[in-house]
């Protein structure tokens, strides 16, 4: 028996590793570079050789411990249920723990420019995350051009700013409403469509709005982007070393020395305030008619009509609200670069916003905290390595689809309760 | 005024060369339970797919007399059958939302009354009393219902867990939830056991007599019904081939013979 | 006149491409119910083997025609190893998964790819020197000549005696009949003791051998080609596909064609920028108001 399977588990490791040559040799081990303008190949079998013995020997332990596993199986099992049942049991805890670690994070010892900067960058995608989950996780529709109304948030957000000069407080729900606006227009006409058309369409869509930026150049100034968008203040309080003659500013209002973190702070403050808003927003709205039938719709939607639920209104309004978060989260990329081009929304984005929403378990709140921490965290991570790192990213989505398709946190609290009534 | 609840006149329904419903009339009362039987394929179905606007019949007339208003049912598109109309439908294979739990199935069930109260959410999300209020007053009517059909104790479990029997009986309380004038079950003793039909039975008489709900109702279980049915129609190959009583119909040789073929 | 005779054969020609990919999309379509994301990728990938064999081949001093079928078999091989590795990694673990899941892991997949082919090649572009050249000149009194090149031949006459051979394959053969048993009921089919597993393997296979090929005619035709290319590519092509009506394979081509010409006339006639939001345009219009597509079933959903 135990000689049958590692005859066997010769066999197929040596077919995987042929397999790894078929699919290595060219690509990897016959690098094509310009020399003198004209194409040349670089062999690199050494690489392949590597790699090939890699995936064999793998396949082979692989083989040899999928076999031990039978009898372990029920307590590797086990030992995820327990997590995940950790996770629902003190959800709220963690949750309140979580927020106050991130009031006081600028605050920790450790809290650098450096830290700050991907501190803000994960709550930007946690709020992208938590509007997304809106759409995808509550209301079942896969939007794949979320990027856009992201997009159409940070441009009239940049526009509204830089021509009539208005303020943040202003600017912002003047783009979270263009946006929410645009996801009305925009889903109009697809939402009817089935799951996966309506995948591709959103998709295309968000691909559509990035050419329009690229070539409108009257308006959005093409690939050179828009500069100069102002950034916030303190309550009209600015955020500068050297102001204008008779500007009071933040630094010099409360007394403090001026330090560039001050700004950075204040940012970090902004965009948690943001995403908090955005989740309990989503917390509140799930708990109403309309978020039960979003969820319902996700569900059944032959069920939902036989019940008189009207489905393209729930639809819409879902890819609304959803929009008006993204165009939020605009607002602030907006504010917070100073510069924006077409290059910043590119299908990529919404890819990583929806991986964020699947992986944390469609629907959970807690999950998209969860997803961002660990997708950004990689990305972060191979942040050196930049092809390296979106390989790990796309390679992160297709395993946790494989061995946790419904993600991390698959578990979901009802909205209502009988024994809260009686 | 008649009591005519449902009128059905020369329904066709097409698919491609395929006629799956042949120029079929019949009507059902108000106070009656109307069976419609026939064999595996005969178009039962499909009826209801056209009366509830799931599909679009190819010919004929469907007029539903609600309070004295004849609606014509060919004029609404599917969620505004049971929204404008009130007619509320199960489905031969159960579509509950089965992740969802029992007591949020049988909310969504009352989505429009509960979506103007909270103010198309507007007041809803500034936690207004008075929606609390409905809100309240619709989780009463699901414990009202639930109660009935003993299934209180699981209301938060999740609709999917429960057995087979629940389920079935989760879908139709759920859809009186709508509080329909004519509700149309697909099949609703198919895979009951014998206790679990009786109670079934039981269910449909008090819908039928207590909330004064027409009922048009799908079934291959003969004891159902014979049990219960004031007026059966029966089909065959999408035509009607017979239409009376359960007694007369239990008795009727073309009825017999759609069943168990000639004997030639 | 004349000018519309060009923009006609160019279109056709890029139709052709299309048309190829778009078969490997309607196929999985038809089999597992599934949109393969990453079949643009592969389309890519099969692009640069192509490449780099071409590099290899000018080495030698093998004849055109030899080298061509070279290519074109080396590039089917290598690239029907992908569709199938993809296939077994990414989606068989998900057949029985909710209806997103393998969307998903496609999605995930294609992001593989191209950023595996841009680490392993590098991120510039790559052009490759013409390898057919020459072809048939008409009009030339005209102020415009009208060109039909040798490789436009070559790429129209590839995809017709590809496709002649495929039609066998599927009305002929046992796969075939496999394939479409599957597309029917795959639960029956294994019961009929049809291996369901290898036969939607050989869809990958067959799929991706198609978009190799049309990889091969891209990197001729263009002479330039990046590890983004399968994106447009790939959005085109099923374009095409729903076009055609997803699950027909003769739907697929003839989509293919169409989009190809849209894409040439609208460029040619209306704005070079804006010749992807074409294809775009193409899409939500077909989708909103044919989504069954001009060979499709009719798709009225079973309640
Ligand atoms: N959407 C559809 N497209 C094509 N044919 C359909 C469609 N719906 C139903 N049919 C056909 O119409 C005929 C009647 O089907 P229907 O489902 O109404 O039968 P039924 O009486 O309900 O049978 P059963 O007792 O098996 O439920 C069948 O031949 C069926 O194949
Ligand atoms: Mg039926």
């Amino acid at each position: 028996m135990g000689k049958d399977l590692i005859q066997k588990s010769l066999k197929d490791s040596l077919f995987t590793g042929i397999i790894a040559l078929a699919l290595f040799g060219p690509i990897v081990g016959l690098r094509t570079v310009a020399k003198n303008e004209v194409l040349v190949v670089e062999p690199k079998w050494l690489v392949v050789l590597l790699i090939v013995i890699f995936c064999a020997v793998g396949r082979f332990f692989i083989n040899i411990y999928t076999f031990k596993k039978e009898q372990r199986r029920g307590e590797a099992s086990s030992f995820g249920k327990a997590i995940s049942h950790f996770l629902d049991e003190k959800g709220s805890q963690i949750a309140i723990g979580a927020i106050a670690f991130s009031i006081i994070f600028p605050f920790m010892p450790f809290a650098d420019r450096y830290w700050m900067d991907i501190a803000i960058m994960m709550m930007t995608y946690i709020m992208l995350g938590w509007g997304l989950n809106i759409v995808i996780g509550l209301a079942g529709l896969l939007d794949l051009g979320y990027v856009a109304f992201y997009a159409v948030g940070a441009y009239s957000y940049a526009l509204f700013a830089i021509h009539f000069g208005w303020s943040f407080w202003i600017c912002l729900p003047i783009a979270g409403l263009f946006a929410g606006m645009f996801g009305i227009l925009l889903g109009f006409p697809v939402l009817r469509l089935r799951g996966d058309y309506l995948a591709i369409v959103t998709l295309a869509f968000g691909e559509m709005i990035r050419i329009l930026l690229l070539n409108w150049y009257e308006l959005t100034k093409g690939p050179d982007g828009l500069t100069g968008i102002p950034r916030p203040s303190f309550f009209g309080l600015p955020f500068k070393r050297y102001p204008d003659e008779g500007v009071e500013t933040f630094h010099t209002f409360f007394g403090l020395e001026y330090d560039p973190m001050q700004r950075i702070i204040f940012l970090y403050y902004l965009i948690l305030i943001l995403a908090l808003i955005t989740n309990a927003f989503t917390i509140k709205i799930r708990r109403l008619p309309v978020g039960r039938a979003w969820e319902a719709l996700r569900e059944d939607e032959i069920a939902c009509k036989s019940l008189g639920v009207n489905p393209r209104n729930t639809k819409l309004t879902a890819f609304a609200v959803g929009a008006m978060f993204g165009g939020f989260a605009g607002s602030f990329f907006a504010t917070r670069q100073a510069f924006i081009s077409p290059e910043s929304f590119t299908f990529i984005e919404s890819a990583i916003i929806v991986a964020i929403v699947v992986l944390g378990g469609m629907g959970s709140q807690t999950g998209v905290v969860l997803s961002t921490i660990f997708l950004i965290g990689l990305i972060e991570v191979f942040r050196d390595f930049e092809s390296y790192r979106m390989i790990a990213f796309g390679g992160a989505m297709v395993l946790i689809m494989v061995f946790r398709p419904k993600g991390i946190l698959a578990k979901r609290k009802p909205t209502i309760t009988m024994g809260k009534h009686g | 005024m008649s009591n005519t609840l449902l009128d059905v006149q020369n329904l066709t329904m097409k698919f491609g060369g395929l006629v799956a419903i042949d120029d079929l009339s019949f009507s059902a009362k108000k106070d009656h339970i109307t069976s419609i039987i026939g064999p595996n394929g005969a178009g039962k179905t499909t009826v209801f797919n056209c009366l509830t606007g799931f599909y679009k019949a190819t010919a004929g007339s469907m007029y539903l007399n609600k309070d004295n208003n004849q609606m014509d049912l060919k004029k609404f598109s599917d969620f505004k059958v049971a929204q404008k109309a009130g007619v509320a439908r199960t489905f031969q294979n159960i579509r509950l939302f089965p992740q969802m739990s029992v007591l949020e199935n049988m909310m969504v069930a009352q989505h429009n009354k509960l979506m103007v109260a909270s103010g198309f959410s507007i007041l809803g999300l500034l936690n207004s009393r008075s929606y609390l209020q409905k809100e309240k007053e619709a989780t009463e009517i699901s414990k009202y219902w639930l109660d009935i059909i003993g299934l209180t104790n699981r209301a938060d479990d999740n609709a999917g867990d429960l057995p087979y029997g629940d389920q079935r009986k989760l879908e139709i309380v759920r859809a009186m939830c709508i509080e329909p004038h004519l509700l149309c079950l697909d099949e609703p003793a198919a895979g009951l056991n014998a206790k679990e039909s009786a109670e079934l039975n039981k269910l449909l008489k008090f819908i039928k007599n207590d909330k004064k709900t027409g009922i048009l109702l799908i079934e291959h279980d003969m004891s159902v019904v014979m049990g219960i049915s004031d007026h059966v129609v029966v089909l065959n190959y999408g035509k009607k081939i017979f239409e009376g009583t359960a007694a007369e119909t239990k008795n009727s040789p073309e009825v017999i013979e759609a069943y168990l073929g000639t004997e030639d | 006149m004349e000018y519309f005779l060009q923009q006609l054969i160019n279109g056709l020609t890029l139709g052709s491409v299309y048309g190829l990919i778009a078969i490997g999309y309607t196929m999985v379509y038809g089999i597992i119910g599934m949109i393969n994301f990453a079949h643009g990728d592969i389309f890519m990938v099969g692009a640069f083997v192509a490449l780099i064999a071409f590099i290899l081949f000018a080495l030698t001093s093998i004849a055109l025609p030899i080298i061509l079928i070279l290519v074109l078999l080396i590039a089917m091989v290598f690239t029907a190893c992908y569709g199938w590795t993809v296939e077994k990694l990414a989606y068989k673990p998900l057949r029985k998964s909710f209806r997103l899941a393998p969307l998903i892991s496609a999605l995930g997949m294609s992001i593989v790819l191209q950023n595996y082919v841009q680490a392993a090649q590098g991120a510039r572009i790559k052009t490759l020197q013409p390898v057919i050249q020459g072809g048939f000149n008409f009009f030339k009194e005209s102020d415009f000549v009208v060109t039909l090149s040798y490789l436009q031949i070559f790429i129209v006459l590839v995809t017709i005696v590809l496709m002649a051979v495929f039609t066998l394959l599927i009305t002929r053969t046992a796969l075939g009949r496999a394939q479409r048993a599957c597309e029917q009921d795959r639960t029956m089919t294994a019961l009929m003791g049809i291996n369901v597993d290898r036969t939607i393997s050989m869809t990958f296979i067959i799929g991706s051998s198609l978009a190799s090929v049309a990889g091969v005619m891209f990197v001729m035709y263009y002479g330039v080609i990046d590890f983004y290319i399968g994106f447009l590519a790939g959005i085109k092509a099923f374009t095409a596909a729903v076009l055609g009506g997803i699950g027909s394979i003769p739907g697929a081509m003839l989509g293919g064609l169409l989009i190809g010409l849209i894409e040439t006339f609208w460029s040619g006639y209306i704005s070079i920028e804006y010749k992807d939001i074409a294809a775009f345009t193409t899409l939500v219009i077909v989708l909103i108001f044919f989504p069954t597509g001009f060979l499709g079933k009719p798709d009225i959903e079973k309640v």
